[in-house]
């Protein structure tokens, strides 16, 4: 089963995240907690440097961070590498110039790190009984999680042409019939099949509900409750499951101030309208917390969520 | 096992003939040039960004750089010389063949 985790920016998204695997681990299940946000506070959570390896943590809990920016830099490398031998001197350097340009382009690390969750989903979901991802923020996830289909359409239309454009030659060369060897042959054609068969399996993975689900993190504000109707909307809309929201920071209740006491009141209207725009989900509460999230905190966390 | 023989002799005797009067000389070209458009048109999905295009998926092209990197020369000059399409497309009907 693998869970992503979700919701705007600031919301508690890496909390939640290490608070559910810590929680699945504790469960007894084989968890791994991948963290995909560039600001990799998941170490800083647990004290313990987490690398680009899977490292365990704590019983039955594993965590790797991944970097999109690592990923794009080691498939540019290979790309390099199986330049040299190749095409001519002057053609390669014309080449690094095309694969620096693209270093910078913005899709880049957003695709590098998609390929590597893909990987991590196809490779790992056999060792693990539960993967949980920490995403980035709300808009970066939906255009991860839009990626198949638009990358699966542009190979599509990138194999028919490929395919058409030998057909054509092969026809050509001789008198009008064409080889079927020579499709078979081609190695473009053969790198776009595997991209092809690569890109339906997360297909496939994204919208089956049984191998996936969403869990969204919201507070009790209106900007991030409006953002997070709109963002299960889009999911919903792509096939993909929301199952449960967690409500993170939730005030302590029998404050005395009047601030907080107003606040108090707000939040709990801000919890009814929660509850009402998400009738068929899950939804659990978090405390808001007095100390920094360190370890011990995220288990008081887990705990809550296990209620 | 001779009418193999022999389908391989008709084979070969019609491959003659073409060659010699070079009756199918036409046809061959046009196929030709179709398969170079096709193969033109499938570079620009590919390196679009390579003229100022900018594609979502160039990230995914790259690794079939070391494939294609031979035609991308031509095919640039190809793109960012280009006149003017009615030039091209009068070209397509070879009045003067």
């Amino acid at each position: 089963m693998i869970t992503f985790i979700g919701g705007k920016g600031g919301v508690g998204k890496t909390t939640c995240s290490a608070a559910y695997a810590l929680k699945c681990a504790k469960s007894g299940e084989k968890t791994l907690l991948v963290s995909t946000d560039p600001a990799h506070s998941t170490s800083d959570i647990f004290s313990i440097k987490i690398s680009d390896e899977i490292t365990n943590i704590l019983p039955n809990l594993d965590a790797i961070e991944i970097s999109g920016a690592k990923e794009s830099k080691l498939y540019m490398d290979k790309v390099r590498q199986s330049l040299k031998n190749v095409v001519s001197p002057i053609i390669i350097d014309q080449i690094n110039k095309q694969i620096d340009a693209a270093s910078i382009s913005p899709g880049t690390e957003e695709a590098a790190l998609f390929d590597k969750m893909v990987e991590i989903i196809t490779e790992r979901s056999t060792d693990y009984d539960k993967i949980v991802f920490d995403t980035a923020p709300t808009g970066h996830t939906l255009r991860l999680l839009a990626l198949p289909e638009l990358l699966g359409a542009w190979v599509e239309t990138l194999i028919a042409k490929r395919k058409k454009s030998i057909i054509l030659m092969s026809m050509a060369n001789h008198s009008g019939n064409a080889e079927k060897e020579e499709i078979d042959k081609d190695p473009v054609l053969n790198i776009l099949k595997n991209r092809f068969d690569k890109i339906e399996i997360a297909k496939n993975i994204i919208t089956d509900s049984k191998k996936l689900n969403f869990i969204f993190v919201t507070n009790a504000e209106k900007l991030t409750i409006d953002e997070t109707v709109k963002a299960v909307e889009i999911l919903e809309k792509h096939g993909i499951t929301v199952s449960e929201i967690i409500v993170n920071k939730i005030l302590p209740e029998n404050m005395t101030d009047e601030f907080w006491v107003s606040k108090k009141e707000q939040e709990q209207k801000y919890l009814e309208l929660i509850k009402n725009s998400f009738k068929d989900k899950k939804i659990s509460l978090l405390p808001l917390l007095q100390e920094d999230m360190k370890s011990d905190s995220i288990e008081i966390m887990a705990d809550k969520l296990r209620e | 096992m001779s009418k193999d023989l022999f389908s391989k002799l008709k084979k070969n005797i019609k491959l003659f003939v073409q060659g010699a009067t070079d009756f199918d000389r036409k046809s061959k070209s046009l196929l030709i040039k179709e398969s170079h458009n096709e193969m033109d048109e499938f570079l620009l999905l590919c390196f679009g960004d390579l003229l100022g295009i900018p594609f979502p998926t160039s990230y995914y092209s790259l690794e079939l750089l070391p494939l294609i990197a031979e035609d991308l020369d031509g095919w640039n000059n190809r793109m960012s010389g280009r006149l003017s399409v009615w030039q091209e497309k009068w070209a397509d009907y070879d009045f003067d063949a």
